[in-house]
């Protein structure tokens, strides 16, 4: 892989994505392992990650185990034009940052006004109730982007660390059967 | 910094820029593309749908407004190969019709151009980058033409199930023309089938172009710049002919690159970007832009999705994101009534796990992972494209808000009209008849908001500066120097994947070019 320069692009597979920092050493490693080992967020604060992980077993369970917060935090530590988001795809303007910050914010506020708490200390029934109204936009006082934009954006990122990886694929019984398999089998 | 002056400078390095810079570098001419993004290389094209992403724009955003926003992410392209470096190679052609709306429906606009004037193009493009499907079959709809390359390629049980449906509703399915190889072609291996196609094929199968045009070219001695944008297209005090492009480098130095000829191959929002920021006293409106009509007429296309559950294992992880059988049965502008426009009949193709998580974007938690498991086995879609009409309000237009070299964003306003809704809404009727006679379990249509796909318009061809920006070879009706390439040229947008008639209007243009050379120069 060669850095070529403009706003730090680095173009091989191997840095990028789950490049994540250990002891000082800088090691390839999935989300999920990020996840277990206790890595700490790079940009989350510990509450934006829990909300994230909560937010993100709602949508696809195992979502949490597979390490959305840790895959989303590490994304948005790296050059926007490296990041492998779907907001990229959804054609947010970087810093992709500022929309999980705000889509957090809503949901926390959201969720104390209807059940008094944040959203991570929902019971799963009234997280579940809660993610069905804002995936129809059905959340007084929303603020910010669309809570089905929200759903829908925070839905593709659970069904990417859960489905979109080698082992996701294996967990449905669907041969990957890559050309290039991708870096720890992401 | 000045370089030194070159023959031609080709902004973007994708299907259409590549074709050119193959034909002109092989006609000698000293060929220099600049392309915003990276140099990708086969060995880069990962097979995951996390990793593609890399390949997907990256650059300056397009800001977009409409009831229809163009949602043109997941298809537009970042680098060297542009979006055909993951496009999904479906090859059908324009039909005559597409190029006489005017004439035979007294609606928006005729082409300057006939079907017969593109024809032997799309042949000799099909000959050099390798075809594979059944010219014969689809000869029912549309006039001879030659043969393709390759026979067909293989299909799969999640295209064949569909026939009996198609059948019972009246229209038959032929085997879908293919930019891959279902042979071995010109040193190039056959396909795997293994659906990994839109995230980039690295074994050469599918014919993007850094295996085809721009291969050649390279070896011609075209030089590709990447992490290069250009910002303005420059002119000589007159305004009378373009001297070159001001452009950033990959380490963000601007860098002036003369040429004789300078050719915007840049995308349908990007061709418009460049020459709206390109006004001087001389064109104040920007270059190619007496008429006014530099931005508009940009055009979509709708799909209508079905998709249906099946009692037994369709193998929807076998096969291309490309199509295995197609139909212009309802090509015709009036085939639904009520509505206007060509369909374009689709079926059978792989599908990834994204995919079935979007088939039911409805569905989350344990619902949802019930639903994968099913979907894993019996899931199969059909889908056909619509044709949007040109309309003048759909357009791109310069922001006051600035990327990271100064140049105004581009917006890019959209909003389907009354025809595009109706023509959505009988395919997706008709989907649903179709599920239900090829014996479906369960079916239901991708409704929602009205999907957009490919991209076009924006710099329209004609046969004057009152009627259009460009002539039919894609010359600047106003400036001799000045060409633009890829759908952006496309007057209407029929409803056929366009990218084989971006590389036969981009083959049929660089030949006239290279002929014309003389007279570009002087």
């Amino acid at each position: 892989m060669a850095n070529i320069g403009r706003r730090g692009f680095v173009k091989g597979a191997t840095l990028g994505a789950l490049a994540i920092t250990v002891g000082g050493a800088e090691i390839i490693i999935s989300a999920g392992e990020a996840r277990a080992r206790g890595v700490p967020f790079r940009l989350l604060d510990a509450h934006q990650g829990e909300t994230l992980e909560a937010l993100g077993e709602t949508l696809v369970p195992q979502a949490r185990e597979a390490g959305i917060a840790h895959f989303i935090d590490q994304q948005l530590s790296v050059p926007p034009q490296e990041a492998l988001l779907q907001a990229r795809i959804f054609n947010f303007r970087p810093p992709f940052a500022e929309f999980y910050r705000a889509a957090i914010a809503a949901v926390d506020a959201g969720s104390r006004k209807i059940f008094g708490r944040d959203f991570a200390q929902l019971s799963a029934a009234d997280q579940r109730d809660f993610v069905d109204r804002m995936r129809q936009n059905k959340i007084e006082g929303w603020t910010g982007r669309p809570g089905a934009t929200v759903y829908a954006v925070l839905r593709a990122d659970a069904v990417d660390v859960v489905y979109g990886t080698m082992e996701g694929y294996e967990a449905l019984g669907i041969p990957y059967m890559p050309h290039i398999p991708p870096e720890k089998r992401w | 910094m000045a370089n030194e002056k070159v023959d031609i400078v080709i902004v973007g390095a994708g299907a259409s820029g590549s074709v050119y810079a193959s034909v002109l570098a092989r006609a000698g001419k000293r060929v220099v593309l600049l392309e915003s993004g990276p140099d990708w290389e086969l060995s880069d094209l990962i097979s995951s749908e996390i990793w593609g992403r890399r390949i997907k724009p990256a650059g300056a955003p397009i800001l977009l407004e409409g009831k229809n926003p163009m949602t043109y992410a997941a298809q537009g392209g970042w680098g060297v190969g542009g979006a055909a470096l993951h496009y999904f190679a479906n090859f059908p052609r324009l039909l005559p019709t597409d190029f006489r709306i005017k004439s035979e429906h007294n609606r928006t606009h005729d082409w300057p151009i006939s079907y017969q004037d593109v024809a032997p193009f799309y042949d000799k493009v099909a000959r050099e980058i390798g075809v594979s499907g059944d010219a014969k079959a689809e000869e029912r709809w549309r006039p001879a033409g030659e043969a393709y390359p390759m026979p067909p390629m293989k299909t799969f049980r999640n295209g064949d199930i569909w026939l009996k449906g198609f059948d019972a509703v009246g229209i038959p399915m032929v085997s879908a023309p293919v930019g891959m190889n279902s042979i071995e072609f010109n040193g190039r291996p056959a396909c795997l089938y293994d659906g990994w196609c839109h995230v980039g094929c690295p074994i050469g199968a599918l014919a993007n172009p850094q295996i085809t045009y721009l291969g050649e070219a390279r070896k011609a001695g075209a030089e590709v710049r990447a992490l290069s944008t250009v910002t303005r297209v420059l002119t000589n005090q007159a305004g009378t002919r373009v001297t070159g492009v001001e452009y950033y480098d990959a380490r963000q130095q601007k860098q002036l690159q003369e040429a004789s000829v300078v050719l915007l191959a840049a995308w349908s929002a990007q061709n418009p970007r460049l020459l709206l920021n390109s006004a001087t006293d001389k064109h104040p409106k920007g270059l190619s832009n007496a008429s006014g009509l530099v931005g508009h007429y940009m055009m979509s296309h709708h799909v209508a999705s079905t998709w249906a559950m099946f009692d037994e294992d369709v193998q929807n992880h076998m096969g291309t994101i490309a199509v295995q059988y197609m139909s212009y049965q309802h090509y015709p502008k009036t085939s639904h009534d009520g509505a206007f426009g060509s369909s374009f009949i689709t079926a059978g193709f792989a599908l990834k796990t994204t995919d079935l998580a979007n088939s039911r974007p409805d569905l989350f938690g344990p619902e949802l992972a019930d639903y994968m498991k099913r979907a894993a086995r019996n899931l199969a879609g059909i889908k056909a494209f619509g044709e949007e009409q040109p309309n003048m309000e759909n357009r791109v237009e310069l922001t006051s808000e600035k990327d990271e070299f100064g140049m105004p964003l581009g917006k890019l306003i959209h909003t389907y009209d009354q025809d595009a809704v109706a023509l959505w809404n009988a395919n997706l009727e008709e989907g649903l008849k179709v599920a239900r006679a090829a014996g479906a379990k369960e079916a239901w249509s991708a409704r929602g908001s009205i999907p957009t796909s490919h991209l076009m318009g924006g710099t329209i061809m004609g046969t004057s500066v009152a009627d259009s920006v460009v002539d039919s070879f894609g010359q600047s009706h106003e400036i001799p120097n000045l060409w633009v390439a890829g759908p952006s040229i496309f007057p209407t947008a029929g409803a056929s994947n366009p990218t084989f008639t971006i590389f036969a209007l981009s083959r049929r243009g660089a030949e006239h070019m290279a002929s014309q050379w003389a007279t570009l120069t002087n």
